[in-house]
């Protein structure tokens, strides 16, 4: 039997020892990760509008052979959504983002960034940092560490929703 | 509703905000997600980063999930994304030569071949299970558990004499080879998208 055996040249047996593979990496996938999983429901909004992805330093061709290492390491991460005439920069240096929204001008402190963070594979709770955005557009979130997050830009009479992605 | 259902049916329940039905969808894909992040030879913590990001995009993805028998083919590529988008934050998550600064290339040609068929047949597998009639997918998982369960007690569980285990196996299995989920992966060089 070798990997590529079509099923029905596999005798009972072996099909059952397939079987008992495909069986034991479903019981190998640890508790936290699929608790996890089942908690990104609770994520689920209807109708938000969300934001795309359009564009993160970290898939730059190349930018992994530039530095010799991470990206990261030698020069910030940055990263950029938009939705219709909102975008939302992001630059990722160690734990510290900066951004920048870019839109319907925000007045003074009525916009806020939220970076929010699901409920942790490793069972933390999932949380919320708030900051306020200035006159300029600019924010900055410090002690945000690696893992799953995304934005939330809310002002008045609109808002702007990332999609998650891991920093 | 658990992952025995039809995956549109479960895809539908999702979308209505059934948690049962999300569970049963987690159920049956979160081996795959952690199967292909181990193919990227990604630590534990970076897997369990990329498993809850495909989950989290899932979520947001649901509502405009036209078709559900996208359902796989998307999570897989999801997957595999995410997980290049990760080395490529994280850096070298295994030991390179120094020399060789072809790291995305280098992954690349450890995730193609037999790894990525193996991985498919498994989840293949484990879809034809979620296709038998109950009777049958518990027969079968208790002549798998480990430890093994004797044919007393198996009997007992089920209800069926001792005798009949073996022409119900027998029966279970080549009902298996019929299964849809085994049928459309017939090709073992196949890869679904």
């Amino acid at each position: 039997m070798t990997d590529q055996t079509p099923w029905d040249e596999l005798d009972d047996d072996e099909l059952m020892a397939a079987l008992a593979q495909a069986v034991a990496e479903a019981g190998a996938v640890p508790d936290r990760r699929r608790e996890a999983a089942r908690a990104a429901f609770s994520w689920r909004t209807v109708d938000a509008e969300l934001a795309e992805l359009l564009h993160d330093s970290a898939l730059d061709a190349g930018a992994a052979v530039r530095s010799g290492s991470a990206p990261g390491v030698d020069e910030p991460r940055t990263l950029s959504f938009g939705s219709g005439a909102l975008a939302l920069e992001v630059e990722v240096d160690g734990e510290v983002v900066m951004g920048q929204v870019v839109g319907p001008t925000p007045a003074p402190g009525a916009a806020t960034v939220a970076l929010q963070r699901a409920e942790g594979a490793e069972g933390g709770e999932g949380d919320e940092v708030v900051v306020e955005v200035d006159a300029a557009g600019f924010f900055r979130v410090e002690g945000v560490v690696s893992g799953p997050v995304r934005f939330v830009v809310r002002a008045d009479g609109w808002a702007l929703t990332s999609p998650w992605v891991v920093l | 509703m658990d992952a025995s259902y039809p995956l549109p049916d479960l895809v539908a329940a999702a979308q209505g905000g059934d948690q049962d039905a999300w569970d049963a969808i987690v159920e049956r894909f979160v081996p795959l997600v952690g199967a292909i992040a181990r193919q990227h030879r990604l630590s534990e913590a970076d897997g369990d980063d990329v498993s809850q990001t495909v989950w989290l995009r899932l979520v947001e993805h649901l509502g405009d999930l036209r078709e559900p028998a996208a359902l796989p083919g998307w999570i897989r590529t999801t997957t595999r994304h995410e997980c290049l988008r990760v080395i490529a934050v994280r850096g070298r998550t295994r030991p390179a030569d120094p020399q060789e600064d072809r790291v995305l290339d280098g992954v690349v040609d450890d995730v193609a071949g037999d790894d990525l068929v193996a991985v498919e047949r498994r989840q293949a597998l484990r879809e034809a299970l979620a296709e038998l009639p109950a009777a049958r997918r518990e027969l079968l998982l208790l002549l798998l558990a480990d430890p093994p369960v004797g044919y007393a007690e198996i009997s007992e569980r089920l209800g069926i004499p001792i005798g009949s285990i073996g022409p119900t196996r027998a029966r279970a299995l080549e009902q298996l080879r019929r299964t849809q989920a085994l049928l459309s992966l017939r090709d073992p060089g196949e890869v679904p998208a």
